[in-house]
């Protein structure tokens, strides 16, 4: 596998990347406006996706725009807000079959590449606001989202979760916004927030796949050297490294099953090395079929179906979540919490270590053969250290993790919230 | 040993289909220039065989629902372990699933691939059952089932197969319930195990970063012929008609959400698979979002962004489906019929045709290009009966609107339709006063 980054500045903070491998039949354009997620304007932000995806000034009318993209073979426009840590971004992309896989090799890439500029920097705005029925559809489509949160009971448990840890701090704030904040918009205001994202956000061009991006690239570069830019700078806040005291949370709803979620802290996480002994770590401990947490609270206990940690390096926070009885709320969380203090304390031995590592390995070694997985890849890398680096890179980093380091890991993390979402009390199961 | 290469000009791609002396049929295809083998250990046993027989046996034998999941779990258990700990030690990824009417056994690895073919080749082909471990999984599994019992998109896919379907077992959920695996004990498990998990009634398919040689070598030592076992399936006796067109259950959602589903005329596998292409064609010209109706529906605010379609495929059960959203699904309901009618009535714009056929032309290119989705394919076809997985390509391309507007008028029906609706839970109670 040969994938360079290469990384060029089109504009004013505005950058393209791009990844090319022949191997691919098609090819991947993202462009995602990068700004810090603040409750004013959380919700606002978020709507502009949605706007955007209805039709752009060049094609107002969304039902031509898809029979567009059907003759386009069925290349796939969306747009879509998304966050990580204290930022909140904004992305639009479209995939489409490479050149040389259309029927008589019929050239569509570069209409390919235009239909997503247009739907970017060409919006459908007139004297200062998006057509009003199609503000008024996706207001209250966004607000359908927000509520819809509450639809898939794992993912409600895990954000409950995060806003109680993190309460009065940007990491408590949705992607979305609230809605109470999307009630309060308009679609004047809509167009204004997004002439200062154009204006300020940090910007960032994803190109991924088996053609040459020399003309999406030159494309971009003129469509935004019509905009004179003023780019915000944005540092997102340390890390919290420790609990003080244990927060609580708790809600009843009419489920069939509990779910419980446990919020834990990290500590300072100092580079990459740390940074991999934490990720490592967590693996070790309920991130793979063999871990700590699925051998003995799943396998053992025979308590769940799931119970896994994820740690999030843009967070600094890890977090473990089960799907149980609620009779069995606390042996599972001794379990979990008796898991992780044994790792703590070196209970391992090497070959689960080296096994682990060898799991993470797999994993980074994968990226490599998704378009996906490579845009999201690097836009993480470029968004979050000063140098990106490769998989292969990192493939290195894990190797070289000690035993030592994978302790003193486990002994910075302490818990910060537990949040429990479960059956009504009356409720008969 | 009968070894065929089977090529795709159009998309420079080619795999090898090798009939083991086990019985076994493996298809591998290689991909330059990826960093991932996955491979795919499928078995013919879904949650629709409950009723079978062998051809030494009298009598059908009735299975409980959710059996061949649970199966599935107890297969990774040996006397000498745990799978997951064996592969542990070669770094893949391992799991496994449950459909309908097969259940496969992968992994994907970018190093090891032969330690981890090995465990993988002697996973499916040594059982062991104990009735302690089988009664560990009844806790584990009732925590899956109890999962999807809060998942309203699939209480919603379930409620609308039960309500299409009066006989075919596609109506029960593919873990079966809380009760019926409590019926299950090692023997039942052995008795499905040995009729269908025999290698002629198996498929093995690898795509990716291997080498072919490491799959067949590995397969001389581990795979031993077995005895060739014919299965026979009781045919449900379904009829055409629905059970009902309205089924609602309240949960903890938002908004309403719904499934509506048009019970085609289902044939064998292979027709299935072949209306299947059809039917996704066909449901995005009725309500694609490329479709006149899909932006009425949008702008008047009874679908919004999670409307979406699929088709469901199988031995003797195929149903096209829309899903999504909406403050009133019964209208939502009541306007694709009306469409539906209309274009049976009036033929489809050629036009359409032409664009919708063009799009999923692309759509299916891309199932050529990663390891993992070829690996599907490959096991897809070879089931449906499908001598060559690029034929599924070919089909697209050949195509004609004559062989649309026959899908439409044998599989589309508004009789034959249903809706399946999940009414938020204080709004039904509000309602109920």
């Amino acid at each position: 596998m040969n994938q360079k980054l290469n990384r060029e500045q089109l504009a004013e903070g505005v950058f393209f990347s791009s990844v090319r491998d022949d191997k691919f039949r098609h090819n991947s354009i993202s462009v995602n406006f990068i700004v810090p997620l603040e409750e004013e304007t959380a919700s606002c932000t978020a709507v502009i996706p949605f706007l955007l995806r209805r039709g752009s000034k060049s094609c107002p009318d969304f039902t031509r725009l898809e029979q567009a993209l059907c003759n386009l073979y069925g290349a796939a426009l969306s747009s879509d807000v998304t966050r990580s840590g204290e930022y909140q971004i904004l992305s639009s992309s479209i995939t489409f079959v490479d050149d040389q896989y259309t029927l008589n090799e019929e050239k569509i890439s570069g209409q390919c590449a235009k239909l997503l500029g247009d739907m970017v920097l060409e919006p459908n705005i007139t004297d200062g606001a998006f057509p009003q029925e199609d503000f008024q559809l996706e207001r209250q489509n966004l607000i359908d989202t927000i509520e819809a949160e509450i639809n898939e009971k794992r993912t409600y448990a895990i954000n409950q979760c995060m806003a109680l840890m993190n309460e009065g701090t940007p990491l408590a704030i949705s992607k979305y916004g609230t809605v109470e904040q999307a009630r309060k918009l308009t679609s004047q205001m809509a167009a204004s927030r997004y002439a200062q994202i154009v204006d300020t956000a940090r910007v960032e061009i994803m190109f991924v796949g088996c053609g040459d991006p020399t003309l999406a690239k030159e494309q971009f570069r003129q469509l935004w050297q019509k905009q004179q830019r003023h780019p915000r700078l944005y540092t997102p806040s340390p890390a919290v490294e420790r609990a003080s005291q244990v927060k609580e949370g708790k809600k009843e709803m009419e489920i069939a099953q509990s779910k419980m979620v446990l919020g834990f802290r990290t500590g300072s996480i100092q580079g990459r090395q740390e940074r991999t002994a934490m990720k490592l770590m967590s693996a070790l401990y309920g991130g793979t079929p063999f871990s700590r947490l699925f051998i003995h609270v799943r396998e053992k206990l025979s308590l769940c179906y799931y119970c896994a940690a994820r740690f999030d390096a843009a967070t600094g926070i890890m977090m473990v979540d089960i799907g149980l009885e609620k009779d069995n709320k606390e042996q599972a969380k001794d379990e979990i919490l008796r898991q992780l203090s044994l790792v703590s304390q070196g209970d391992f031995d090497g070959e689960e270590l080296e096994n682990t590592k060898l799991a993470y390995i797999n994993s980074l070694k994968s990226v490599g053969d998704s378009l996906a997985a490579i845009e999201s890849w690097y836009l993480m890398q470029i968004l979050w250290y000063e140098q990106p680096a490769s998989p292969e890179e990192d493939v290195e980093a894990v190797r070289a993790i000690t035993r030592e380091q994978v302790i003193k890991a486990a002994g910075q993390v302490t818990l910060d919230t537990v949040y429990f979402l479960t059956s009504k009390e009356d409720s008969h199961e | 040993m009968n070894n065929k290469i089977i090529a795709s000009q159009a998309l420079r791609q080619q795999y090898t289909k090798v009939e083991h002396p086990s019985g076994l049929t493996i298809l591998l295809c290689p991909m330059e220039g990826f960093s991932t083998a996955y491979a795919l250990f499928a078995a013919k046993i879904g949650s629709i065989d409950t009723t079978f027989k062998t051809q030494k046996e009298d009598d059908f034998v009735t299975v409980p629902a959710g059996i061949a999941h649970f199966l599935e779990h107890k297969m990774f258990e040996s006397e000498d372990g745990d799978a997951f700990a064996k592969y542990a030690k070669t770094g893949a990824s391992a799991n496994a699933y449950t459909s309908f009417d097969r259940t496969a056994y992968l992994f994907s690895c970018t190093d090891n691939f032969r330690q981890s073919m090995q465990v993988l080749m002697e996973l499916v082909t040594h059982p062991y059952f104990t009735q302690q471990t089988v009664e560990k999984e009844q806790g584990i599994i009732g925590q899956e089932i109890r999962m999807y019992d809060d998942s309203p998109d699939w209480r919603a896919m379930f409620n609308l197969l039960e309500a299409l379907y009066q006989e075919n077992p596609v109506r029960l959920d593919i873990a079966g319930t809380t009760e019926s695996i409590a019926q299950i004990d090692a023997d039942l498990l052995y008795r499905c195990y040995h009729t269908f998990y025999n290698l002629n009634n198996m498929v093995l398919a690898v795509a990716g970063n291997f080498d072919p040689k490491d799959v067949l070598e590995l397969a001389d030592e581990i795979l031993k012929p077995g005895e060739d076992i014919t299965i026979q399936w009781r045919k449900p006796e379904e009829p055409r008609e629905v059970c009902t067109h309205l089924a609602e259950q309240s949960l903890p959602v938002s908004v309403p959400m719904f499934q509506i589903g048009f019970k085609g005329n289902a044939g064998n596998s292979l027709e299935n698979l072949k209306k299947q292409v059809l039917c996704e064609i066909l449901l995005e010209i009725i309500c694609g979002e490329s479709s006149p109706l899909y932006r009425e529906l949008y702008d008047s605010g009874l679908i919004n962004s999670t409307f979406s379609y699929e088709v469901l495929g199988g031995r003797d059960y195929l149903v096209s489906m829309y899903g999504g959203e909406s403050r009133d699904p019964g209208q939502v309901y009541e306007k694709i019929c009306l469409e539906v009618n209309h274009l049976r009535d009036e033929g489809i714009d050629p036009e359409a045709f032409e664009r919708c056929r063009k799009a999923a032309y692309g759509r299916y290119i891309g199932m050529y290009c990663k390891s993992e989705s070829v690996a599907g394919l490959m096991v897809l076809t070879h089931f449906s009966g499908m001598e060559n997985m690029y034929d599924l390509l070919q089909l697209v391309q050949d195509l004609t609107l004559e062989d649309l507007n026959y899908c439409l008028l044998d599989d589309f029906s508004p009789e034959y339709s249903a809706v399946s609706i999940i009414h938020p839970v204080e709004q039904k109670d509000e309602a109920e006063g």
